[in-house]
């Protein structure tokens, strides 16, 4: 994975697994990898990975057994509240891209109705 | 410290290998000329297993230093610092080494010897006249082994301690060499005549002392070699950078 | 675990280590930071005995280091050391012969993933290939203080995905790595401190994260500020 060297690296490392979690790569009860084999994985500090680990916990994304693990959430509903934020992040830098080209949230609505291939089918 | 002693026998496998050849060439040549009564042969052979037998053993002895010289002033010297070894360890190791290889050198030349001897006697001299020869051999050997069996170990005594100095005396040359001029290409000449220095001093002194016996010279040798031991190795420990 | 105190070396009237005091403790990765002739390498050899200090000491676990503590930390050096008649093969056996955590197992393993061969003769080897052996054979051991000057100089990338592996895989709580390079991009994200040193001093020392959260700089942006030609201004201000 290539880092973004400007926001720190375990922000991106917790995106990407939310993104994972979202999407459906990993399922709720899922048990994600070791510290040492996510820091493998990644290519990061292990100590890197107890933080994203942490934050996750403390995010109730993910939950610690001790001796076990790291598990994410069972919780469905908070993974659709997740998958309702990341999507929330999306459209707020959409909007607020579209603005700072000069266009109200009405022309950014009209152009994306335009431009979605998807909902033309 | 065996397999210290492991490495240093390794360092020097390929010079003792090539006197093993050179020997065994000889040894060929002195055979060859035995069977085929060719007086060149058994002449050269012989020559040439003297000449083996003497600068062969000497430059076994004199490798080690040459070796040592070479761990210090290059980078193979973090062969030896980096591992868990202190340097009374490392020097002990080359000294037995070496100690070691010279008698095994020696023994091997010795047998080697006793063995031509009898084979080039058996063929020249009757059988009779050999079997002679050796009763004789063997009733002198006895009359003298009674008087003579301290002064064999005294003589023995004088060598070993004789040996020893001279290699611990070129050891602490070459750590001093190599501590004040780290690896400079000097050095090697400057251990050179810091090891007659320091071999002229330690005579001076033995040859002052009193003459009660012939073992006062080689314990006061050995006296010496064991301060200069006990001083290259502290220099070496604490003062040396490689 | 593993500290100095007011650590010198100086070399007639230069100082290489102007007294350093630093202090490792395990369970990190440190990225000892500077250009070349800093004084990192002087720093590391004098960690392990190469190099005698001129005045103060390194100590382990209390002790100073002598070679009780040379089993337990690893130091790969920038130049070649193994004698000349070695094959790989003999490197690793030297190595069993005389350190007690050292793995034949994981050495021919990392030797496969370098894309190098037991018999291999050291006089034949390449910079690079000798640079992968020399790491191979240090990483195999399980060392408490692992002391790499320039890893990753004059690897190729694969191999340098390896060793990266390799030493994040080595990080264990009992366990510190220091990696010494002038190469701070590739080592930014693998150490969780970076030590900084300029002309022989310890310039600055500190947990990566606390250098963005707390000055909001990155490692990158220090190393310029205080390696660049504006450095003796930054510096001050640090």
């Amino acid at each position: 994975m290539e880092y973004n060297t400007a926001i720190p690296i375990y922000l991106q490392v917790m995106d990407a697994i939310k993104r994972d979690i979202v999407t459906g790569r990993m399922s709720p009860g899922d048990k994600l990898p070791s510290v040492r084999d996510l820091a493998v994985q990644y290519s990061i500090n292990p100590n890197t990975v107890s933080r994203v680990y942490r934050e996750l916990e403390m995010e109730h994304v993910c939950f610690t057994r001790r001796g076990t693990g790291t598990f994410v959430t069972e919780d469905g509903e908070r993974v659709a509240q997740l998958r309702e934020d990341m999507a929330k992040d999306l459209v707020q830098g959409f909007l607020a891209g579209m603005r700072q080209l000069g266009l109200t949230s009405e022309e950014a609505e009209e152009l994306l109705r335009r431009y979605d291939t998807d909902a033309r089918q | 410290m065996l397999k210290l002693m492991k490495y240093e026998f390794r360092k020097t496998m390929f010079s003792k290998t090539i006197l093993l050849v050179i020997t065994v060439i000889a040894e060929l040549l002195l055979l060859a000329g035995i069977v085929l009564d060719r007086d060149n042969g058994i002449g050269f052979g012989i020559v040439g297993l003297v000449l083996c037998a003497s600068f062969g053993i000497l430059y076994i002895g004199l490798e080690s230093l040459l070796v040592f010289q070479k761990d210090l002033n290059t980078k193979q010297s973090y062969m030896l610092f980096l591992t868990p070894n202190n340097c009374f360890q490392i020097l002990g190791a080359k000294v037995i080494e070496n100690g070691l290889s010279i008698l095994l050198g020696g023994c091997f030349f010795l047998v080697l010897g006793i063995l031509d001897y009898t084979i080039v006697l058996t063929h020249y001299g009757e059988l009779k006249d050999l079997l002679t020869m050796m009763k004789l051999l063997f009733s002198s050997i006895q009359i003298e082994i009674n008087i003579t069996t301290i002064d064999v170990i005294v003589v023995v005594l004088e060598l070993l301690s004789s040996w020893l100095m001279t290699i611990v005396t070129g050891m602490l040359a070459i750590v001093l060499s190599a501590t004040l001029f780290a690896g400079k290409r000097f050095s090697g000449f400057v251990s050179f005549v810091i090891f007659l220095l320091m071999t002229w001093g330690c005579m001076t002194v033995i040859n002052h002392l009193p003459e009660l016996s012939g073992l006062l010279d080689s314990l006061a040798a050995l006296v010496f070699t064991t301060l200069m031991y006990l001083i290259a190795g502290w220099i070496m420990e604490r003062k040396l950078s490689v | 675990m593993l500290e100095c105190n007011e650590i010198t070396k100086s070399y007639g009237k230069k100082l290489a280590v102007d007294h350093v005091t630093m202090k490792l403790e395990p369970g990190h990765i440190y990225a000892m930071l500077g250009p070349n002739g800093s004084g990192k390498t002087t720093l590391m050899k004098m960690a392990v005995g190469l190099v005698k200090p001129s005045s103060g000491e390194f100590t382990y676990q209390g002790n100073p280091v002598d070679k009780e503590s040379r089993r337990a930390i690893a130091y790969m050096s920038t130049e070649p050391y193994f004698y000349s008649w070695m094959t790989a093969s003999d490197v690793g056996k030297y190595y069993r012969d005389f350190f007690a955590d050292f793995s034949m197992e994981r050495y021919l393993y990392l030797l496969e993933r370098m894309e190098l061969t037991p018999d291999m003769k050291t006089k034949t080897l390449s910079s690079g290939m000798m640079a992968k052996l020399k790491i191979a054979v240090t990483m195999a051991r399980k060392a408490k203080v692992y002391l790499l000057d320039e890893p990753l100089n004059g690897i190729d990338l694969l191999a340098r995905d390896v060793i990266l592996q390799s030493v994040i895989e080595e990080c264990t709580p009992d366990a510190a790595l220091v990696i010494s390079s002038h190469l701070v991009d590739e080592l930014v994200r693998i150490v969780d401190t970076a030590i900084f040193i300029k002309e022989g001093r310890l310039v600055l020392m500190g947990e990566v994260e606390d250098f963005r959260t707390q000055m909001g700089k990155s490692v990158v942006d220090l190393y310029r500020e205080i390696y660049g030609h504006t450095g003796a201004e930054a510096e001050s201000e640090v």
